[in-house]
């Protein structure tokens, strides 16, 4: 029983010594969420926060991705679909579906998800660099994150932010 | 050095304010060189500025003003003549005031750059004219040693603050004419009066101190400075310094109690002084006013805005309370609050509105010396009125609104005001007259500048941009007179023969109308060949918060600023004609081109348009257009936000607010949709009209049976049959609406049965109804429910005609025949 309770306490220990041990510049927290059938991360301190679908309005003469602009308490945000954004077949709305609000600098914007799948922390040895072969807009991939079993593509939220059209 | 900074700071706010009145007043003083009043209040500025300068220790500002100070103070004794030659010397040094003043907020300090000595040589020369006269050599001789003290570096203040405690400090004491005194007695007057200065910068030290707390010490080491210079000076002078240095040291080196008290007292005299003076000029210097940095205001306006967006709201909410709850006690409360918190918030909004109003007169202060000097420069008579400068503006506007203006007047001189011969040959007076006028309407400021000139000419304004390739001569033959106004403002029109350093290369103009139509503003010409030309500009008061026009295009909403919103007017499709591939309707005594804002935002057409359609006339700057729309929804107050980064600058978006109801609606860009209106061809409409007229055989019309009995549709069916016409089937209200909006059909008429499983025939004739397109739809009720109340059901519902079972087939298709049109 004891030795239990050991063991414990020492993982808790471990968990505990885990970011200061690699000092916290080290590790990257992000979050995970999936458009389509493909995980992608961004850094947690880029979301302002995440929200349940709400209306929207449209703005005209935009692209498809574009959705429109919708109300956060009290301030217009644009509203971009990453499922047309990236070319994956948009599904009916699923009871999972969310806005992510991502913020760099002054630019906001609400980003049309599939689904939330967890918060992480990546050790930033273990990310690599965008392969040189990814196809379309390889600025829109901050690196490729190596987990486990699988991999996770970290987008770079700046260029997310930014005007495309 | 915080303190020092925020002296500085004063100083310069201080002067500006001071030097913005003095241009005014300087013009205003060549047409009334004998007003002692004017007078004074322009020495007065000079010396001010002189006085902080000298002690923020601005030596080249000092010396500037100094000399001009001199000149001024002739003026005012009467020893000197302002005539325009003595004018055209003092205005570039009041220029050079302000070069050196705007150095100095700029960097901190005046010597560099800014060359002052020919400028002080010609007020010198000016200040010098009277005397000359008299004594020459002597008065030289004077005038050399006190340059060459003042220009001694550090002496500069000296020399200069000695001429000023004579005027000031010493106005008491008799004039002296200097130039019968030997030099000695001179140089002994300098003593005597440097030895003043030095009390009088001990009780404008004092005063500063008093405000600011400086030390004692380090002020008394400022006067030991200021007495050892003078000090410096005596051995120089060949003979009579005694008198003054014994009593110069007393002064100084201890500040003893006697001298302690009377300063105080003094400068309260000062001060009282200075207050009556204020008075009796009736100068508007003594308001109680408070600086307030622009960004708290602007933070007060956004918070503001957030209130109304909360007050709209709540008015929403109390709108659905009421009618849910009709007749409950506790609604009358409810309302109370309401009402009383949508005025309050108002009143707010007004008040925090008005913190942010300046007087137009901020702006108009400038054009009195700018038409001086065109004039002087264009050898013309002008003269300026200004009529309504109290009239009040948001900050902002007021700052865009300078350079339209200054373009305009310009344009006036230059242009519309001709030559003092050509006026005399065309019988009118030799000098030319510019208003300048300011005053409110409604939600708007109108400023409106009126010439007494030439005039424009419509046929020569057309000929002029064909020629120079702004249109096509079709469009010029087009072209209503006040249309051909409006070309003025084309860039690249230009009517003057050759370019002045005035105006005359075609950009002014163009730049009136992009200021404008940035403040959502509208211009409006009028003139009439030798007599006159006015030129309106209209501007809402403010820009944050607006009222707007909110209309409704199939599903969507948008939101038009009511400033630029002439009219709506409502009217019936076949009064739309197309000339050119555009469509226009004619409007009184215009011609209005349309545009449908369908077509610009590229909505949806889930309906196509029915016969009555709505029409919002937008005026901006100086041309209009017709925006045909689906519905008017209303107006309503709205606090424009901008839609961030990422979407900043869509063509035709101005903003967007967000409703009571928590939705999104856009802001129309109305300049923008001008633009886009050009190249934009209403296609659906032309299409709808191109379908009705080929309606010309009964093949052409359908009609939608509705029942859910198979046998009352067959038996309709076949009672249509003689009339040739498209019938198609639905079973219930639910499938009939399906199929209506599906947009498959083009259906002109339909039958209704009443009874009818999942929605019955009133319900769908309430639902149908709700559809702008299907407000005129025919819909004829067939039903064996007989009695009034059903009728009157029917009729409330939107039906048409009631036919009641049993009909014959003859009745019925002839009913049909009439209520969708077939001959």
């Amino acid at each position: 029983m004891s030795n239990k309770l050991q063991e414990v306490v020492s993982k808790q220990k471990k968990q505990q010594m885990k970011p200061s041990e690699g000092s916290a510049d080290d590790i990257l927290q992000l979050v995970s969420f999936v458009v389509g059938e493909e995980e992608y991360a961004i850094p947690i301190l880029t979301i302002q926060e995440i929200i349940k679908p709400i209306d929207h309005t449209r703005v005209p003469r935009t692209p498809a991705h574009v959705l429109g602009v919708f109300n956060l308490r009290g301030s217009v945000i644009p509203l971009i679909d990453l499922r047309i954004k990236f070319g994956v077949p948009v599904t009916n709305k699923s009871e999972d579906m969310r806005y992510i609000v991502l913020k760099d600098g002054n630019d906001t914007a609400g980003f049309v998800i599939d689904r939330l799948n967890q918060a992480m922390r990546i050790r930033k040895k273990n990310i690599d660099p965008a392969p040189e072969a990814v196809v379309g807009d390889k600025s829109l991939i901050d690196g490729v994150g190596k987990q486990d079993d699988k991999i996770i593509t970290i987008l770079r939220v700046s260029k997310l932010l930014e005007r495309d059209f | 050095m915080d303190e020092f900074q925020e002296i500085l700071h004063d100083f310069l706010v201080e002067a500006f304010e001071l030097i913005e009145q003095l241009d005014q007043d300087l013009v205003e003083l060549e047409n009334r060189p004998e007003d002692l009043e004017l007078l004074n209040r322009i020495f007065r500025v000079a010396h001010t500025v002189k006085g902080s300068s000298s002690f923020l220790n601005f030596d080249v500002l000092t010396e500037l003003t100094h000399h001009m100070e001199d000149v001024l103070n002739k003026a005012r004794k009467g020893e000197l003549k302002m005539t325009p030659e003595v004018m055209d010397v003092v205005l570039p040094s009041i220029d050079m005031m302000k070069g050196i003043l705007g150095q100095i907020r700029d960097t901190g300090t005046d010597q560099n750059g800014i060359k002052i000595h020919e400028i002080v040589q010609r007020l010198d020369v000016v200040s010098k004219g009277e005397e000359a006269g008299s004594t020459p050599s002597k008065a030289k001789a004077t005038e050399k040693t006190a340059n060459a003290k003042s220009s001694g570096s550090e002496k500069a203040p000296a020399g200069g603050e000695t001429k000023k405690v004579y005027v000031n400090a010493l106005a008491d004491e008799p004039e002296v004419d200097y130039s019968k005194l030997s030099e000695d007695e001179v140089e002994a007057e300098i003593e005597r009066m440097i030895k003043k200065k030095a009390e009088a910068d001990k009780i404008r030290r004092q005063q500063v101190q008093s405000e600011s707390g400086i030390e004692k010490g380090k002020s008394a080491d400022d006067v030991d400075f200021n007495m050892s210079a003078t000090e410096d000076e005596s051995p120089s002078s060949s003979s009579k310094p005694e008198p003054v240095a014994p009593k110069a040291p007393v002064t100084t080196s201890h500040s003893s109690a006697s001298e302690e008290k009377t300063v105080p007292t003094k400068a309260i005299e000062k001060n009282a002084d200075k207050g009556e003076d204020a008075q009796k000029s009736g100068n508007s210097t003594t308001e109680q006013t408070i600086r307030v940095d622009v960004k708290r205001l602007d933070h007060l306006m956004n918070l503001i805005g957030e209130l109304v967006l909360g007050k709209n709201r709540l008015m929403k909410i109390n709108d659905d309370v009421e009618e849910r709850y009709e007749g409950e006690e506790f609604l009358e409360e409810l309302n109370q609050v309401v009402s009383m918190i949508s005025l309050v918030t108002t009143d707010l909004q007004i008040a925090v509105m008005k913190t942010r109003m300046l007087p137009i007169g901020k702006v108009f202060n400038k054009f009195p010396r700018m038409i001086r000097d065109l004039s002087r420069e264009l050898n013309k008579k002008i003269e300026l009125e200004i009529e309504g400068e109290e009239t009040e503006l948001d900050k902002s506007i007021v700052e865009e609104i300078g350079d339209p203006l200054v373009h305009i007047v310009r344009n006036s001189c230059d242009h519309g005001i001709e030559t003092p011969d050509v006026r005399a040959k065309k019988g009118k007076p030799d000098g030319g007259k510019i208003i300048l006028k300011a005053y409110n309407e409604g939600n708007h400021i109108v400023v409106q500048i009126t010439d007494d000139g030439k005039g424009l000419n419509p046929e020569f304004l057309k000929q002029n941009s064909v020629e120079k390739g702004v249109i096509t001569q079709k469009e010029a033959d087009n072209m209503s007179e006040r249309e051909a106004y409006g070309l003025i403002f084309r860039p690249g029109f230009s009517t003057a023969a050759k370019v002045t350093n005035v105006s005359g290369r075609g950009v002014g103009m163009d730049v009136v109308k992009t200021n404008i139509e940035k403040l959502n503003g509208i211009i409006d010409i009028d003139s009439e060949i030798d007599a006159y030309t006015t030129i309106k500009l209209k501007i809402p008061l403010t820009l944050a918060i607006i009222q707007a026009l909110l209309v409704g295009v199939q599903e969507e909403y948008y939101a038009i600023p009511l400033a630029s919103v002439l009219e709506t007017v409502r009217i019936t499709s076949d009064e739309i004609y197309t000339v050119e591939n555009r469509q226009v309707l004619r409007l009184r005594d215009d011609v209005l081109s349309l545009v449908h804002l369908a077509d610009i935002f590229d909505v949806k057409r889930v309906f196509e348009s029915h016969d009555h359609t709505y029409v919002v006339v937008l005026g901006l700057a100086e041309s209009k257009i017709g925006v045909i729309v689906d519905s008017l929804v209303g107006q309503e107050e709205i606090v424009i936000k901008n839609l961030g980064e990422y979407l900043k600058g869509m063509d035709g978006i101005a903003g967007a607010t967000i409703r009571g109801d928590g939705g999104v609606t856009l802001i129309v860009d109305v300049a923008a949709i001008m633009h886009m209106a050009k190249g934009i061809k209403s296609q659906a409409v032309v299409s709808e009209s191109a379908s009705s007229k080929t309606k010309s055989s009964p093949s052409d019309y359908t009609v939608m049976i509705v029942d859910d009995s198979k046998t009352d549709r067959k038996i309709m069916r076949s009672a249509l049959k003689p009339l040739d016409i498209n019938v198609i089937e639905a079973s219930d209200g639910v499938d009939a609406l399906t199929k209506l909006k599906s947009g498959e059909y083009d259906v002109d008429g339909m039958l209704v049965d009443i009874e009818m499983p999942r929605m019955d025939g009133y319900t769908l004739a309430t639902e149908i109804r709700k559809y702008n397109k299907y407000k005129n739809l025919p819909l004829i009720a067939v039903t064996s429910r007989n009695s009034k109340s059903d009728r009157m059901r029917g009729v409330e519902a939107g039906m048409n005609e009631y036919i009641t079972k049993p009909y014959s087939a003859e009745y019925i298709a002839n009913v049909v025949r009439r209520n969708i049109g077939l001959e």
